[in-house]
């Protein structure tokens, strides 16, 4: 997506920052833009500082003129005293709504939501380099997660062929191969994981946590982000305060200047975006609402994976979504399995068929003129596909010892048709091909049961639609019934 | 404290281990450091600039260096040989060398320990810079100096007055440094 393509209004949660104020626009004039006070490097510590002495400027009277030269000093030369490692092992985000327990009620309430949503973290260290660092980090983590070799050899690929461009903008290559060698060696310790078949994200972690290496891969990710800006000057000229050129020499290819959002939007762009992930930001801010601001950076569409970063302000960090409890592939019967109330029947007792893809289909269980019960012939090979098929091993992780009185399993109200299908059997010619459980036939069941909420993963959620990797089942009945 | 350059014949195996382990990274880092510069160098060599030169020290080190600026034409510096000593972190090319005038200089950037005021040596440092584009960027910086953010404040205020007696201290101040 191009920047240009941004709506403006993007960057609004910014204005409802009360930390802007930290940095007049009197100031510095290369932090005039809408973007000023979305940098943060050394000197707007500084530009703080100064801020704060003007406004105490009747304390400051009292100082003698060496003391004033000596605050000026520390001032200069404030570097925040940052700890621990570039990059941690993920962990729990309560940490994060911990830290924020005690702060604005706006913070405090959106970051336990966050610790909900996204319950596992990844802090960088907050050096100059963080919003890079986490990019970079994501980027391997996720093709690391991903386990295609193929995969990782052609972004290997990719981004070894985009050498030329820094050819083309005139850098040397006798400076930079130093810093694509570090990546390179990289992808090749994610290969070897991969062909090892090791889990464990260690290895990565510790490459980025060697000081020297990780900041050759920040380099030659900047390296890159800075070339592909000079190549594209159309697309991120109007977002700067300051020529391009001079942009990209004083903020991209610099080695601690923390990363701006046109310097992130051109990463993204120009880097990232070949690799088909996506890379989402979640604003953590005093703006209105409960839940941080989530922004795409890629274009809307399929993505193999997503980078997701948490912006506070001033500092980046990686967030993760829950591990996937169960895949999209075979939705069927989760309602059985994860209803609060749920209580299982005994199959041997009912003489319906329980095969789960045909209990996946809803218009044909409504349709009475699909209905019939002919269980007899099938019962048996039925049962046996039954208990292979992977959601039954889920179905039974979250089975509760069976009671002795059965209860009709709770059939979820569907609040819109659903999606319509692409191969719907032919009914009326050859009869009907499908035996439904008889209980949701009952006339008055609808009445007498326990209507919940369809469960996030139930395949009569709608959010589903919503999602972009979402594809409806195809039920193919002739497959079903060899 | 560096063991790597430790003597470790005498020491126990034990001991050797312990030490090997600990440097591993250490050892990594200053080699990298060593063939950049070795690069560096090679370029120097194979491409020189007109004006400048640089040159590791005669004591091995790779991680200090001297180089030579010749003032441009046109500026007060016109045909002075100007002396500067590098010297490269650990971390190089991830932090900027300390680069310092040895030959005593009159110029507003510069203090008169030889102390240079110039952003690319500072916040504004990249690891594509090197010692060629630090030595081309002070050559510019003779002739255009940045008075906006003096060190020296009365050098800042002649070059803007009264460029004759800025010349004068200039060649008043200047002294020729013999090769060592």
């Amino acid at each position: 997506m191009p920047v240009s393509d941004i709506p403006f209004a993007h960057f609004g949660p910014y204005s409802y920052t009360p930390d802007r104020h930290y940095f007049p626009s009197t100031g510095q004039p290369q932090f005039a833009a809408p973007f000023s006070f979305l940098t943060h490097s050394i000197p707007q510590i500084t530009l703080a500082f100064q801020q704060g002495r003007a406004s105490s400027a009747y304390n400051m009277a009292a100082l003698s003129p060496d003391e004033m030269e000596r605050f000026q000093q520390l001032s200069n030369n404030f570097e925040p005293n940052v700890q621990g490692p570039l990059v941690t092992p993920k962990q729990s985000s309560h940490a994060i709504a911990d830290e924020y327990a005690n702060a604005d009620p706006t913070y405090a309430t959106k970051t336990s939501t966050l610790a909900l949503t996204h319950p596992m973290s990844r802090i960088m260290k907050g050096d100059g380099n963080c919003g890079w660092r986490a990019v970079a980090f994501g980027y391997f983590e996720n093709l690391f997660l991903l386990r295609d070799p193929l995969r990782v050899q052609r972004e290997l690929i990719r981004l070894k062929s985009m050498n030329t461009l820094l050819d083309q903008v005139g850098q040397q290559e006798h400076l930079y191969e130093i810093f694509v060698d570090e990546s390179e060696a990289v992808f090749n310790q994610i290969l070897e994981a991969i062909q090892k078949g090791i889990q464990d994200d260690s290895f990565l972690v510790h490459a980025f946590n060697e000081e020297y290496n990780s900041n050759a891969i920040i380099t030659h990710f900047r390296l890159l982000t800075s070339a592909w800006m000079r190549l594209n000057p159309g697309r991120y000229q109007a977002f700067l305060s300051l020529p391009l050129e001079q942009y990209c020499a004083t903020r991209v290819e610099t080695v601690k200047t923390e990363i701006d959002e046109v310097g992130l939007q051109a990463l993204v762009d120009g880097v990232i975006e070949g690799s088909e992930l996506a890379v989402e930001i979640l604003y953590l801010d005093r703006s209105e609402g409960e839940v941080v601001t989530p922004h795409l950076l890629t274009p809307n569409r399929p993505s193999v994976g997503t980078i997701r970063l948490l912006y506070r302000p001033g500092h980046y960090d990686l967030l993760y979504r829950p591990e996937p409890i169960v895949t999209m592939a075979p939705v069927v019967n989760y309602q059985y399995g994860i209803t609060s109330n749920y209580s299982p029947w005994d199959q041997g007792a009912l003489s319906f068929d329980v095969d789960p893809h045909l209990m996946a289909i809803p218009n044909l269980m409504m349709d009475p003129a699909a209905f019939a019960v002919n269980p007899s012939p099938m019962s048996a090979p039925v049962s046996n596909s039954y208990r292979m098929s992977p959601p039954h091993d889920l179905y039974l992780q979250h089975t509760p010892p069976p009671v002795s009185i059965p209860s009709p399993p709770v059939v979820p109200r569907m609040s819109a048709p659903p999606p319509p299908m692409t191969s719907a059997p032919n009914r009326s010619s050859d009869g009907p091909q499908i035996r439904l459980n008889p209980l949701v036939m009952k006339n008055n069941l609808s009445h007498s049961l326990p209507v919940t909420t369809p469960f996030k993963n139930s395949p009569y959620n709608q959010a589903h639609f919503q999602n972009q990797d979402f594809e409806p089942i195809h039920w193919e009945p002739n497959e079903s019934r060899k | 404290m560096d063991y790597s350059m430790e003597d470790t014949q005498n020491a126990a195996p034990d001991a050797h281990e312990t030490s090997k382990l600990s440097s591993t990274a250490q050892r990594a880092d200053t080699q990298s450091v060593t063939k950049r510069l070795q690069h560096e160098l090679m370029e120097l060599m194979l491409s020189p600039s007109p004006g400048i030169s640089a040159f590791p020290n005669a004591d091995g080190n790779l991680l200090s260096w001297t180089a030579t600026i010749t003032g441009p034409t046109e500026t007060p510096y016109d045909g002075l040989s100007l002396k500067l000593s590098f010297t490269f972190p650990n971390n190089y090319p991830y932090a900027a060398p300390t680069v310092l005038f040895i030959t005593p200089i009159y110029h507003p950037n510069v203090d008169f320990s030889g102390r240079i005021c110039l952003d690319i040596l500072r916040d504004k440092w990249s690891a594509v810079y090197n010692v060629q584009t630090v030595l081309l960027s002070l050559q510019s910086l003779l002739g255009e100096p940045n008075n906006a953010s003096p060190l020296n404040a009365q050098a800042a205020e002649l070059w803007d007055n009264d460029k004759e007696e800025f010349k004068r201290h200039v060649l008043a101040r200047h002294r020729d440094i013999d090769e060592e």
